[in-house]
């Protein structure tokens, strides 16, 4: 089959097909009238209120560790004092990448050229990773943030092992996962174990279609 | 534009470019259900976007635009998305399809070969096939003339082995 045969083919039977095709004028009259969330103004009410929690969860956080810094630094218990700061601290990073996807919603415009969206509405999906990375970084202060002088003191050899062996542990593998949690690693078997089921879904397709798009820019910066 | 004119602007271009719609979602979605949900994102978007139209462009190039967008991200999310028309409770579109014809058996094997393609493909051979220029496609893509060409040559190689080879 050739080309112009290929192309009549298509274009015919398409023709014919849509031809049959009716759109309902209620239909399209009612879109006029109702205000729909559409597919990027859905995104917007979660990511709002992720960031009002986290803005509230940061700033009640760093009230009370500001004024455990200002007024009783010395009688404290800095294993609670530096690991709830790093755990804040760590939020208000997430806090950033949430306020980065709901500027980059606002910037996708679904009527600029193919690569353009899909390249914007594509890495706004994979920016999710840079949360999952945070929240992994955070595993190591949840260790130790209930320690004191008072039970540290008390703890024998095994205790201490035991206790050590699990920040340490979890430090490794937070530090390990938060550089190696990327989208070049999305084909290796860790990665889809963490990052399987429905809700990665379109995370997963987000890094195929940004490989697409990452072609088409490639040839065209060499074209 | 005030609000009266935008919705015959709107009911006008919905009408007479529908082909392109039902074109772009059939192409992406194999299932029926997924089609009707499908057109009328594209419908919604197109309603939200007119006041940005801007008519430097061709209104088929405007429209081919939100409708691939909207179809790729519709790949994209692959969920069901019935819930959030709970307010447009008529049937949107009849589809009525001579399932015996020659050409929609044909059209079928075509199909199926786009199918296998990757989304920006599909898009890319859409627009191919519909005889639209090298010029107006890297418009609608946002790639260079050149680099159309080169995207189509390689695509149309693959197809028309896929064809010698079912004929083989």
């Amino acid at each position: 089959m050739n080309e112009l045969e290929l192309k009549k083919l298509w274009q015919t039977t398409n023709d014919k097909l849509a031809e049959n095709f009716v759109i309902n004028k209620k239909n399209t009259e009612d879109i006029t009238r109702i205000k729909v969330q559409n597919l990027l103004g859905s995104m917007k009410p979660l990511k709002i209120f992720a960031l009002l929690i986290g803005f509230l969860w940061v700033g009640i956080g760093s009230i009370i560790l500001g004024s455990i810094y200002l007024n009783s630094f010395s009688e404290a218990n800095k294993f609670f004092l530096f690991s709830g700061s790093i755990q804040v601290g760590l939020t208000a990073m997430a806090i950033f990448v949430y306020l980065y996807q709901l500027i980059t919603i606002y910037q996708v415009d679904i009527t600029d050229s193919i690569i353009n969206t899909q390249k914007k509405l594509s890495s706004l999906k994979i920016t999710t990773l840079w949360v999952n990375r945070i929240l992994f970084l955070q595993l190591p202060v949840w260790t130790t943030f209930w320690w004191n002088e008072t039970i540290i003191n008390d703890w024998g050899i095994l205790q201490w092992s035991i206790r050590l062996f699990f920040t340490i542990s979890f430090t490794v593998v937070a530090f390990w996962l938060f550089i190696n949690i990327k989208y070049e690693n999305r084909n290796k078997k860790w990665f889809q174990l963490i990052f399987n089921g429905k809700e990665w879904i379109p995370l997963m397709k987000s890094m195929e279609l940004l490989e697409q798009v990452d072609e088409y820019k490639d040839e065209n910066a060499s074209t | 534009m005030d609000k009266q004119k935008q919705q015959q602007f709107f009911e006008g271009i919905i009408e007479q470019h529908k082909g392109i719609l039902f074109k772009v979602a059939r192409t992406y979605c194999p299932n029926v259900d997924d089609q009707q949900d499908v057109i009328q994102e594209m419908m919604i978007q197109i309603w939200q976007s007119i006041h940005k139209y801007n008519d430097q462009f061709k209104i088929s190039t405007w429209l081919y635009r939100i409708s691939l967008n909207v179809a790729i991200s519709f790949y994209r999310k692959n969920t069901t998305r019935a819930e959030k028309y709970t307010e447009l409770n008529e049937q949107l579109v009849e589809i009525s399809l001579d399932d015996k014809s020659e050409n929609e058996r044909q059209l079928k094997l075509l199909e199926q070969f786009i199918s296998e393609l990757k989304e920006i493909e599909k898009a890319l051979m859409i627009l191919y096939l519909e005889d639209k220029s090298h010029t107006e496609i890297a418009e609608i893509l946002g790639i260079s003339v050149s680099n159309v060409g080169t995207k189509i040559g390689r695509i149309k190689e693959r197809l028309k082995k896929r064809f010698s080879q079912l004929k083989s």
